[in-house]
């Protein structure tokens, strides 16, 4: 479990402790107004019942959808009803937990002709909302900055990060534990100690890597958000 | 859980085979153990103390931990730990007050590589009312962190030495091979070269007036290359304890970690998906490897599972379960939040990852 320090609400964003994955509430907002018609929010992208919930006070959302029967329980528990399972269940135990579950709430049928007819909502509605900060740690040499970001808190499965504002630096090999940035000689050099927000290349890696979501509006902390189903695979 | 044949377990999961960590966790601790040289077990790779409890009883260690971040060093010191080296580092002020918190339980050591740390990390420990210990991280082949120059580390020390609130312990690094799955003598040569550069900093620091007691360097691919260096007192090692496909160069080693999944769908003759998304193992060094199924291979992995390709007929049936070895195991590793550990196909015990996601 992270053991992030805890800050208060009001706090600016550069000064919550790094790496954080941080909501934009603003963008967020903006994304869940534009979804196109009658949805299922595919709420194991974020794995958060915070934004489930946000996502649910769209008049067009009508229910969730998640991959397992784990993150079923999960959302469930958190208060959830009408959820669809997208991975066919294959063992006699996952089914009895379905079963189960199917007692307390509303669990949609995942195909077949009574299968669910509701459309998904999947990524976009996370679209350029979510990003991971980062504090440069060492300059070892002019041109490059080493910050600690990696992949186990941004994710490489699908590429590196690009740093938001600053699309001319690239970000070279990171490691498991620190990120590496190059730094063309005609643009400001790094400090220890500078603040970077990194765009991940895959927002569903970037959730499963962290414990807790920060949203954050007009550049400060507004709300702390467990990750409650991160890891029910 | 415990007690339970492997097949009845839900999937996916992370399984670790005991025989397996216990002959590598075996494997140095023999080596070390009447050798001037310890092994500092990385907590990065396993994030259990259930597993740094078996490497520290095995014997050859240095009674501590190695860990890349303050939380994760916390978790293990709670856990009993006896002593902790940070091997990055720590810049801002809130982590530095953990820091230097910790150092006020056990002997703190943490690498710095830039003048501006160094003058923090002091600050940070007096205000705490305890000395923090201080190593120079010397770059070797990786250009990451770590001071470029002989004449830039000699600099540092002096420096802490100065420092109210410091203790100058000696150098560190960190390094990988360059060459991909490197032969004996590639390991011996290029290992060596990288542990010289760290040895001839050391020498530089006595030479100043200056001296040293930890030189930190070499890992799992060199733990016997460094052990032929007097002047080094141990090494970061953490890949070997449950290992990856990568470093199956590493004969003495064995895979110790799987990703169990299981067959949901068969969309035709040749073709199984399973149940492992690709957040459930990682994969930045490529795709997993199916284990044990000849001529079947995984040819894609994504946020709903991982596919399975036979060139004729897949014998996977839905509900069948398949095994996946992972390419990056610390990456593999931080995704879950235990290990479950078997023996002869019976689960005997599960470790709490207690670490995963300390990224603080």
């Amino acid at each position: 479990m992270q053991r992030p320090i805890e800050k208060p609400a009001g706090t600016p964003v550069e000064d919550l402790d790094t790496p954080a994955l941080i909501i934009d509430l603003d963008r967020l907002d903006a994304n869940f107004a534009a979804v196109p018609g009658p949805a299922r929010a595919e709420v194991w992208i974020h794995g958060t019942p915070a934004i489930a919930r946000r996502q649910l006070t769209h008049p067009m959302v009508f229910g969730i959808a998640v991959r397992s029967i784990s993150e079923a329980e999960i959302f469930a528990a958190a208060g959830f009803d009408n959820i669809r399972i997208l991975r066919p269940l294959v063992t006699d135990a996952s089914k009895r937990r379905a079963e189960a579950l199917a007692r307390s709430i509303r669990l949609a049928e995942s195909a077949g002709e009574q299968g669910d007819r509701l459309p998904l909502w999947g990524v976009d509605a996370m679209d350029g909302a979510v990003t991971v900060s980062a504090r440069v740690t060492s300059v070892p040499e002019q041109g490059r900055a080493i910050h600690d970001c990696g992949q186990k808190a941004v994710g490489r499965d699908h590429g590196d990060p690009v740093i938001a504002g600053r699309e001319r630096l690239r970000a070279s090999g990171g490691s498991a534990e620190h990120g590496i940035v190059l730094c063309p000689p005609d643009e400001p050099p790094f400090a220890v100690g500078d603040w970077l927000q990194l765009v991940p290349a895959d927002i569903p890696t970037a959730f499963a890597l962290h414990d807790f979501a920060f949203g954050v509006r007009d550049g400060h902390l507004d709300a702390v958000w467990p990750i409650s189903a991160r890891g029910a695979f | 859980m415990i007690g339970m044949p492997v097949e009845a377990l839900e999937t996916p999961v992370l399984l670790v085979d005991m025989d397996a960590l216990e002959h590598n966790i075996g494997v140095i601790a023999d080596f070390y153990r009447h050798r001037h040289i310890r092994l500092r077990p990385h907590g990065k790779n396993h994030k259990s103390p259930g597993i740094l409890a078996m490497q520290a009883a095995a014997g050859g260690t240095v009674g501590g931990v190695c860990a890349a971040k303050v939380s994760e060093a916390e978790v293990f010191v709670d856990a009993g730990a006896g002593n902790v080296l940070i091997a990055n580092q720590v810049v801002d002020a809130d982590k530095i007050r953990r820091l230097a918190m910790l150092a006020g339980r056990v002997d703190t050591t943490v690498a710095v590589d830039d003048e501006t740390q160094v003058g923090k990390l002091a600050a940070g420990a007096r205000s705490a009312g305890t000395t923090l210990s201080v190593v120079i991280e010397i770059d070797t082949v990786m250009r990451r962190a770590g001071v470029r120059c002989i004449e830039h580390a000699v600099a540092l020390a002096q420096l802490v030495v100065e420092m109210p609130g410091l203790r100058f312990r000696g150098v560190m690094s960190h390094q990988v091979p360059v060459v991909r799955a490197p032969s004996r003598e590639q390991r011996f040569a290029e290992g060596g070269r990288s542990i010289e550069r760290v040895v001839d900093a050391k020498r530089a620091i006595e030479a100043a007036g200056i001296p040293v007691d930890m030189v930190s360097t070499g890992e799992s691919w060199t733990y016997d290359v460094a052990a032929t260096y007097p002047e080094v007192t141990e090494i970061e090692g953490g890949t070997y304890v449950v290992m990856e496909v990568p470093y199956s160069y590493m004969q003495e080693f064995r895979l110790a970690a799987r990703v169990m999944g299981r067959v949901y769908a068969r969309p035709d003759a040749r073709t199984a998906i399973g149940d492992v998304p690709i957040e459930a193992i990682g994969a930045p060094n490529g795709l997993p490897t199916l284990e044990g199924l000849d001529g079947v291979r995984v040819t894609g992995i994504d946020h709903h599972g991982v596919v399975l390709s036979a060139e004729k007929i897949l014998p996977l049936e839905i509900g069948a379960h398949f095994f996946l070895l992972t390419h990056q195991q610390d990456v593999t590793v931080n995704r879950w939040d235990r290990l479950v550990g078997v023996r002869e196909g019976v689960v005997e015990t599960v470790f709490e990852a207690s670490a995963r996601g300390c990224v603080h």
